[in-house]
């Protein structure tokens, strides 16, 4: 049965394309390209933060989980969120420069988080809610 | 489970990581400047002063100046547990370091023992506290992954790397009758081979895939090379201590060494080939240099057995093409990406004054072009120093090279800390 952190995982590879697409469009100026793929991937982001801020957080927090941890993630999420707002304000003022550095620090915030979430807080979740797990997937899926 | 990794307040103020970077680049200039003194041609000869007196500049004061500033940095992350006492650590690894690696190129420049007596108990106190520090961190840390393994044996190739060359200083200053040239071969084979290439790939690990977004290595590479280079290193450097050994089995064990050293960097570059992160990127292509250095190293160094008469030549360009094409290429790629990352790090910190102020993005920190200028720069010094040991017109190339490289590195950290500065300062009155 697949685990939360390979769940989880496959979705920030799956973010980590959209954002290469993107960002290679934006470098060629090829601005149509780059809204369909950012759109894409700023959904996709928004749509993983949403799993974590209203479903695994909240269990691991109710099962007693460590609060410390979850704490750093979500002020992370804000981070990330901050920059992927002025990101969708570089492609509608169609700025590569604004755009290619933006995205240089995203990627770095974004690998350094992902890599946090992927070696320690989903194998914690795992671990703490084993047994809930299928009812918190049907959960998930639905988001 | 130790969750120590998550916390922020795990690294190290940004002072700690920036010494150490905002001195080493000088130490670039320097060599290059003890090159230009030196007189003659220093790459036709290995044995000369200069080039003694400048590859310490580099291996010490540049490279080791940036890998103990940078492990400072790395360890809370990569393995979830800080050093202890960082502040403590760090000045008493930055200033011994750098007060030794002085009087040490100084020492060899000059021929003058005193220095060389002074040099080595100096750098001997930085790598012991840089030792210990980092052997506890490595003890308390519950993570376990193949770049922690790779540190562990990284940081015991420096272990004999410190002592070999405190015991080559002390005996080169005392005139003590000791095997030089076999302690010289064991020294470098651990400060390059082991110390230098162990820290690089378990750093890559990391870093490529997460950074450049390639696939990652193959769990059969992570898994058993580091202690596969570390055993061949152990057992070349067992080699040396009969009297007299077969010429085959030390052949053997040099090949094996080549061969798993190579196989890292074609795997590496194969890895970058894929990449699906396609735009162009300065760090990039400094590793990219790096890695074909390094295989390039390995054809030399294979070169030199199966051509004896050309064998210690062959050797020579080798040593100089892991060093500047391999070490000097990785550090300062590196060096790139983590400054204007730390820059950016901390000033966010600053919360949402930071925010409404204006954090400056990652390309605002270090202007781009001058690091692609410093790219090709570093591709035609590195041409260069492969031409001057045979060619002395080159070695004038070679050794403004370097300067320029130094000057161009320090202009980069510099505009890094001033853009820093500058931010800190505009957030700090926006909360006044």
């Amino acid at each position: 049965m697949t685990t939360i952190a390979e769940f989880m995982t496959a979705k920030h590879g799956a973010c980590d394309d959209e954002f290469a697409v993107a960002e290679e469009n934006a470098l060629d100026g090829n601005w149509g390209k780059t809204e369909t793929a950012f759109n894409a991937f700023h959904n996709g982001m928004a749509q993983h933060f949403k799993i974590e801020e209203d479903v695994l957080f909240p269990a691991l927090a109710s099962a007693g989980g460590p609060s410390g941890p979850v704490q750093v993630m979500l002020m992370e999420h804000t981070q990330i969120r901050g920059l992927l707002d002025e990101m969708a304000a570089a492609v509608t003022e169609k700025n590569e420069q604004e755009y290619s550095g933006l995205s240089e620090t995203l990627l770095i915030v974004m690998q350094q988080h992902n890599h946090k979430e992927e070696n320690i807080l989903y194998p914690i979740m795992d671990q703490i809610l084993s047994k809930e797990r299928e009812a918190l997937f049907v959960r998930m899926q639905a988001i | 489970m130790k969750m120590t990794s998550l916390s922020t307040d795990q690294a190290p103020p940004i002072g700690v990581p920036l010494r150490f970077f905002a001195v080493a680049p000088i130490f670039i200039v320097l060599a290059a400047l003890l090159l230009a003194v030196g007189g003659g041609n220093p790459f036709a000869d290995m044995h000369s002063p200069a080039l003694l007196a400048a590859t310490h500049c580099i291996t010490l004061g540049f490279m080791a100046m940036v890998m103990l500033g940078a492990i400072q940095q790395l360890l809370p992350v990569v393995i979830g547990s800080p050093m202890p006492a960082s502040r403590l650590v760090a000045w008493f690894t930055f200033l011994p370091l750098m007060a030794g690696t002085l009087l040490l190129s100084g020492g060899f420049m000059l021929g003058k023992p005193e220095l060389l007596n002074l040099a080595w108990p100096l750098l001997g106190l930085a790598f012991l506290v840089f030792i210990g520090a980092s052997l506890l961190s490595l003890a308390r840390a519950t993570a376990q992954n193949a770049t922690k393994t790779a540190i562990l044996f990284s940081v015991l190739s420096l272990i004999m790397a410190a002592t070999l060359g405190m015991l080559l200083a002390r005996g080169y200053a005392t005139g003590a009758p000791l095997p030089y040239a076999k302690l010289a071969t064991a020294h470098i084979s651990m400060a390059l081979g082991g110390w230098v290439l162990l820290l690089a790939i378990g750093v890559s690990y990391q870093v490529i895939p997460m950074f450049q977004l390639t696939p990652n290595y193959p769990r059969w590479l992570t898994a058993s090379l580091v202690p596969a280079l570390f055993t061949v290193l152990l057992l070349n450097l067992a080699l040396l201590l009969p009297e007299s050994v077969p010429g085959w089995a030390k052949y053997a064990a040099e090949i094996l060494f080549w061969l798993l050293a190579g196989c890292f960097a074609a795997v590496t570059l194969r890895l970058q080939n894929q990449r699906r992160r396609r735009v162009p990127d300065v760090s990039l292509s400094f590793f990219q240099l790096g890695m074909a250095s390094l295989l390039f190293a390995a054809l030399l160094s294979l070169a030199a057995m199966l051509w004896p008469a050309a064998h210690n030549y062959l050797r020579a360009l080798s040593i100089l093409v892991f060093l500047l094409g391999f070490g000097l290429s990785i550090v300062q790629g590196m060096l790139y990406k983590v400054i204007p990352f730390l820059v950016w790090f901390h000033l966010f910190r600053g919360g949402v004054k930071a925010v409404k102020v204006g954090v400056p993005n990652m390309k605002e920190i270090i202007p781009e072009p001058w690091m692609w200028r410093h790219l090709w720069l570093h591709g035609a010094t590195l041409l260069a120093v492969l031409l001057a040991s045979w060619w002395d017109a080159a070695a004038w190339v070679a050794i403004p090279g370097l300067l320029l490289q130094g000057a161009l590195l320090s202009y980069g950290v510099f505009t890094g800390i001033s853009v820093y500065r500058r931010t800190l300062k505009r957030i700090e009155q926006a909360e006044a």
